[in-house]
């Protein structure tokens, strides 16, 4: 997938995806002031986002990002649908790299080096940067293989015949692997008898924290999440919630979300994106949530519109 | 249709219309099935019966336009059922004299040779392994080359380069059969016989790879088909855990994709199997002795359809019967394969429906 | 193995691998074309270059290059001289394809060369087998980097010093018992150069994106695109060649401007003059040509889609629109792709068996038509389907709220909205049937020369004649025997006119599959542009 064709068939695209939405009504034209956006946190910043830039044809999705993601919390993502949080979590692992029409400008800084270098590894950069899904995507594999799939591509993990003729069998790693993955995603206890099943046999909660226990098991350090309740009955996404904040002791997460009140209860600091794929305010979600600064954000979370 | 506005006509009641529609719709079944029955028992009068039946059909598309269009579109659903029905009992038909003249030497003769109509021998085992060899190295060469062209369209060339090659690739199932026969003759045919210094014009190889050209096309659309259906969803999913782009058709796409591309290549070694033109001019169709030893590729030989479409024009009856009986073991081979590829793609939508 | 110092997300620096794998690659792909080239010779291998140099030299040399260079960057990476990121092993498939090389080439070795058989043939076989097994050790055990480099490299060292020493040259030749072909060095060096050189190129590839997932994805795809490639250049070729054979009979004689065409009505000419394509077969004729053919192919068609057409179509609307999925319907289904897959020569049989000796005991243009159009039938079903199945339901929802029956529905919305792609499905078939020779061989054209007169020109439109006695009607143009275009090409091959050898009074071959091929492909072009015209249409 090359990046020289991004900008091939762009009116297709854009108008067979409405990605960005320019006409959802109550949007106030206010100026977005720089200190709303510069959130002062204490420790590292474990990603660094400046002037990133995201055009789907001649659509300008996300305009000049600049944000400082701190590392071991949760950092929300909110604001109304077409606002562009999600393509900016895609951005962050270069997932967008896979949508032909898109054109991305800017700097993603991951260890001090920018992620869209021309010499970016893109399997190293994925490894390290893990991403779940809005709906759980499974692979048409047992539970084993899902958790296992990611390290085996990587080369960690080497079991089958090959392997146990050279002596090099990793089978008994693989079990601890699978063990813990499944343990720190919270499903070890209900598929612990049926590792072989397919995994398309789980219900959909299952599946979704199988998905996250496949991404820890590529041991990340970023976790990106696209609204990964979205597609759930209360109950799992009561359980994805704790599994999140028990995952940020030791992970950075960046959760996208459009349920406030699951921001409100999971994060440490809350972005709020607003129609026309700005960066409105980002601060601690306490503030944001009881006193923001931004007219538009306070309309916005009071509900009066998005 | 008679023109209604009344609230009350929610009722149809049209009573008297109806049985008079019921009377011409008899008719022209009627005369559709006597057109049928007089044309296969050879009678002149089945053309009556068919002028009886369209004009029973132009009164109803005339006066009753909706109920005679779902009666013509029952009857033409009919049609393909019919045909397959009557390909079946007339190749039956027909083989069973050499049956009844040959038994099962038709298919189980030891002696040598096993195909000499001079002598009043019909024996079909050179051209079944005509037939085996071709089509093993055209799958050989269809199979993976298809995959690898499917995946290229679908996964790996860029959208403007992909729209390029999917055209191409069905022009090539687009050239004539009996045009690459020609080339296979006229040029590759010399070339090999005058390199490898082949005893004879022809070769089991060369039919089989031109044979595999020719299947290519069939396998690259029908598993491009399948590995597109693969949900973008799940690729995303491995791309996301750091797995490379061929990583992710080789451990996910292609698994899942499994069914449809293995439908593709049975579909391909279908029409590998009933490729005529192409075998009929390259191959020399000597049926008699199997090549020596039996895996030599470059003996020139015949395989089933290479031997009907060479031998039909001047065989006696018997032999034509024999021909026939060829015909019968295509058409079980053809058929049982059409039938597992369905089976299988059946079962690929079920799966994926069932993912998704 | 990932350790630490590996986990950047960035790749290092060094420019010496990827400059010599490259090198590796590029020097394959020269290899690999020449062989080509050299194969079917358009070069010839002995030639002498500049200071005697042949081209077997240059194979020679190439190989061993490549591997050299390949061993040099296997042994540097594992040495830790160049950085990469190499897995721990290269893996099945590589040690799988190496080691079948390994026992081709210890077997040939083995019997050919030291002629040992051994009891039952199995020496040779036993030897091969623990040479390939070697092999596949050789490069499974290893890591990637030496693994996926070393044995190929060894490989192309030994295949290049054989051929540059002149063990296999000019004068060799092998004739392998068992098989009735004989080979010789102007064969089998351009062979063993184009197996090496897609080796190397795949071991070079690996070692560019220096080794690993990333190498293996590239070296996977250098061979997907070269399928791809070779794919559209063999069409290119084949169509190319065909016009450069052909194209010179097909003008023959041929003249453009006003007037100079055959007479179509009322005085009027052509601009233009074909004669191959206007004129019979006839002893007096400056050009013979395929006219009766032409038209032949054309009344085939116009028969076979008069007869699928509506045919399928109705079939197409029943399934879709009034009958319910069930027990009937997957019978349909079953049937409709059992007839799609049936082998046209069965439908020949099938002719010969039922049409023919009801039309008169002999070859017939109608049986003909008929069976083309049980042939187009099950295409028509299939893609009308599709089409109408793609119609959105709320169209029909939209029409049946507004009180339109049934029937006016599907014929005054869902039938047009599937029009295109019913008519693109139907021309893409009509392209497939007018190639077809097998079925037309049994029943319509028998009995006809590879040089028909203008007599035998089907004129179907004046041939009907009204009679007192049933059937009423007959049409004796439409009874009687007719060539056509892929016959026409068939008859002239058993007629052993082969390439080039006839006369220019002749009907030449390669003319007439150029004809052929112009009226298929233009089917097939209309078809497919119609489509993508359409389908960009949709998605505006």
């Amino acid at each position: 997938m090359s990046k020289t064709d991004t900008d091939s068939r762009s009116d297709t695209q854009t108008e067979s995806q409405p990605l960005v939405d320019h006409t959802v009504e109550g949007e106030t034209s206010e100026e977005i002031r720089d200190e709303w956006t510069n959130y002062d946190f204490d420790g590292e910043a474990k990603l660094s986002v400046s002037e990133l830039n995201v055009y789907y044809g001649d659509d300008h999705a996300l305009k000049d990002i600049d944000m400082e993601i701190p590392e071991q919390s949760v950092t929300a993502l909110i604001g109304p649908s077409g606002c562009g949080k999600s393509t900016y979590l895609r951005c962050l692992n270069r997932m967008n790299d896979r949508i032909k029409a898109a054109r991305i400008e800017g700097n993603v800084e991951f260890e001090g080096k920018n992620i869209y270098d021309a010499d970016a590894n893109l399997v190293e950069l994925r490894k390290r940067i893990g991403m779940v899904f809005q709906s759980p995507n499974p692979f048409p594999k047992s539970i084993r293989d899902n958790i296992s799939y990611g390290p085996r591509k990587h080369g960690d993990i080497d079991t089958g015949l090959l392997a146990r003729v050279l002596g090099r069998d990793d089978g008994e790693r693989e079990e601890r692997l699978v063990e813990r993955s499944l343990k720190q995603a919270a499903l070890w206890d209900e598929v612990n008898d049926r590792l072989g099943d397919n995994a398309l046999g789980l219900s959909g909660g299952q599946q979704q924290r199988l998905c996250i226990a496949r991404c820890l098991a590529t041991d990340p350090e970023v976790i990106l999440m696209d609204e990964p309740a979205s597609a759930l009955d209360p109950i799992a996404t009561s359980k994805i919630e704790d599994l999140i904040e028990e995952l940020s002791e030791e992970y950075t997460v960046v959760v996208v979300t459009h349920n406030m009140q699951q921001a409100q209860r999971i994060s440490d600091q809350t972005a709020v994106f607003l129609t026309g794929g700005e960066l409105v305010e980002y601060d601690d979600t306490e503030k944001i949530f009881s006193d923001p600064e931004s007219q538009r954000v306070e309309d916005y979370i009071t509900g009066k519109f998005g | 249709m008679s023109q209604r506005t009344g609230i009350s006509n929610v009722f149809d009641e049209r009573l008297g219309d109806s049985t008079a529609f019921t009377a011409v719709a008899a008719v022209g079944a009627l005369s559709l099935l006597a057109t049928f029955v007089l044309f296969v028992v050879e009678s002149d009068l089945a053309s009556v019966a068919l002028v009886v039946f369209v004009a029973a059909a132009a009164y109803g598309w005339l006066f009753h336009q909706a109920e005679t269009a779902w009666g013509l579109s029952v009857l033409t659903t009919l049609v393909g059922i019919v045909v397959l029905g009557l390909i079946l009992v007339f190749l039956f038909l027909e083989a069973e004299k050499a049956f009844e003249t040959a038994g099962l030497s038709l298919l189980l003769r030891s002696a040598v040779p096993v195909w000499s109509p001079s002598q009043g021998i019909y024996g079909l085992q050179v051209a079944i392994h005509g037939t085996i060899v071709t089509t093993v190295i055209a799958t050989l060469i269809a199979g993976p080359l298809g995959v690898a062209g499917a995946l290229f369209i679908s996964e790996i060339a860029p959208e403007r380069v992909g729209e390029l090659v999917k055209p191409a690739i069905e022009m090539l199932a687009g050239i004539p059969s009996i045009v690459y026969g020609f080339i296979g003759f006229a040029i590759l045919n010399r070339y090999l016989f005058y390199e490898l210094q082949l005893n004879t014009q022809g070769s089991l190889f060369l039919a089989g790879g031109v044979i595999g050209l020719m299947a290519l096309p069939t396998v690259v659309s029908v598993a491009e088909d399948a590995i597109t259906s693969v949900p973008e969803s799940m690729k995303s999913g491995s791309l996301a855990l750091g797995a490379t782009d061929w990583q992710t058709m080789k451990g996910i796409t292609l698994p899942a994709a499994f069914s449809g591309v293995s439908a593709a290549i049975i579909l391909g070694i279908g029409r590998a199997v009933g490729e005529t033109m192409a075998a009929t001019v390259i191959l020399g169709n000597v049926a008699g002795e199997f090549p020596n030893p039996i895996f030599d590729v470059f003996a020139s030989t015949a395989t089933l359809t290479s031997l009907i479409a060479s031998q039909y024009g001047d065989a006696a009856e018997t032999q034509l019967s024999a021909l026939f009986v060829a015909g019968v073991v295509l058409f079980v081979i053809v058929m049982f394969l059409s039938l597992v590829s369905q089976l299988i793609e059946r079962r690929m939508r079920r799966q994926l429906e069932g993912d998704s | 193995m990932s350790n630490a110092s590996e986990r950047g997300v960035h790749r290092d620096h060094s420019p010496l691998l990827p400059t010599v794998s490259a090198g590796v690659v590029g020097l394959s792909f020269l290899t690999f074309v020449l062989a080509w080239l050299v194969l079917f010779p358009i070069l010839t291998p002995s030639t002498q270059l500049v200071g005697g140099v042949t081209f077997y030299d240059v194979f020679g040399l190439a190989m061993l290059l490549c591997g050299v260079a390949l061993v040099g960057s296997g042994v540097a990476s594992r040495t830790g001289y160049v950085p990469a990121t190499p897995s721990a092993t290269a893996g099945v498939t590589t040690g799988v394809v190496l080691g079948v090389l390994g026992f081709v080439v210890t077997g040939l070795f083995v019997s050919q060369t030291l002629g040992i058989d051994g009891p039952m043939g199995l020496g040779w076989f036993l030897a091969a087998f623990v040479g390939g097994a070697a092999v596949f050790v050789a490069t499974v055990a290893p890591r990637e980097d030496v693994g996926s480099t070393v044995p190929i490299g060894a490989f192309a060292l030994l295949a290049g010093l054989v051929v540059l020493l002149g063990v296999i040259g000019d004068s060799w030749t092998w004739n392998p018992s068992g098989l009735a072909a004989t080979f010789s060095g102007d064969m089998a060096v351009p062979v063993v150069a184009l197996v090496v050189s897609l080796l190397t190129a795949w071991a070079g590839a690996k070692a560019y994106e220096g080794f690993g997932a990333r190498g293996r994805q590239l070296g996977a795809y250098m061979f997907v695109n070269l399928n791809a490639a070779l794919m559209l250049f063999v069409l290119f070729v084949l169509i190319a060649f065909i016009v450069y054979r052909g194209l010179p009979g097909v003008l023959r004689g041929a003249a453009v401007g006003l007037g100079t065409g055959p007479e179509v009505a009322f005085g009027l000419h052509l601009p233009f003059d074909v004669p191959f394509v206007t004129n019979s077969y006839g002893l007096r004729n400056d050009v013979n040509g395929v006219l009766p053919a032409v038209f032949g192919t054309i009344w085939l068609v116009v028969g076979a889609v008069v007869l699928a057409v509506p045919t399928g179509v109705g079939a197409a609307v029943f399934l879709t629109e009034y009958s319910r999925e069930g027990r009937f319907t997957q019978v349909v289904e079953i049937a409709t792709n059992g007839l799609w897959s049936t082998p046209s020569i069965v439908y020949g049989l099938f002719g010969l068996a039922f049409l023919v000796p009801r039309f008169g005991n002999s070859a017939s243009l109608l049986a003909g038509q008929l069976v083309l159009g049980f042939m187009l039938l099950p295409l028509v079903v299939i893609t009308t389907r599709e089409s109408i199945k793609a119609v959105p339901d709320s169209y029909r929802d939209a029409s049946a709220a507004l009180g339109v029956n049934q029937w006016q529905t599907i014929r005054s919305v869902v039938l047009p909205a599937a029009l295109p792609g019913t008519v693109t499905g139907i021309i893409l078939g009509v392209g497939r049937i007018a190639g077809e020779t097998a079925p037309i061989l049994l029943v319509t054209s028998s009995s006809m020369s590879p040089f028909p007169a203008s007599r035998f020109v089907p004129r179907v439109l004046s041939g009907f004649q009204f009679t007192a006695q049933p059937p009423f009607v007959t049409n004796t143009e439409l009874l009687q025997a007719s060539s056509a275009l892929p016959y026409q090409l068939y008859a002239l091959i058993t007629a052993g006119v082969g390439a080039g050898a006839g006369s220019d009074a002749d009907i030449d071959p390669w003319s007439t599959a150029l004809v052929l091929l112009i009226v298929v492909l233009t089917f097939y072009a209309v078809g497919i542009a119609s489509r993508s015209y359409f389908r960009r249409r949709l998605q505006e």
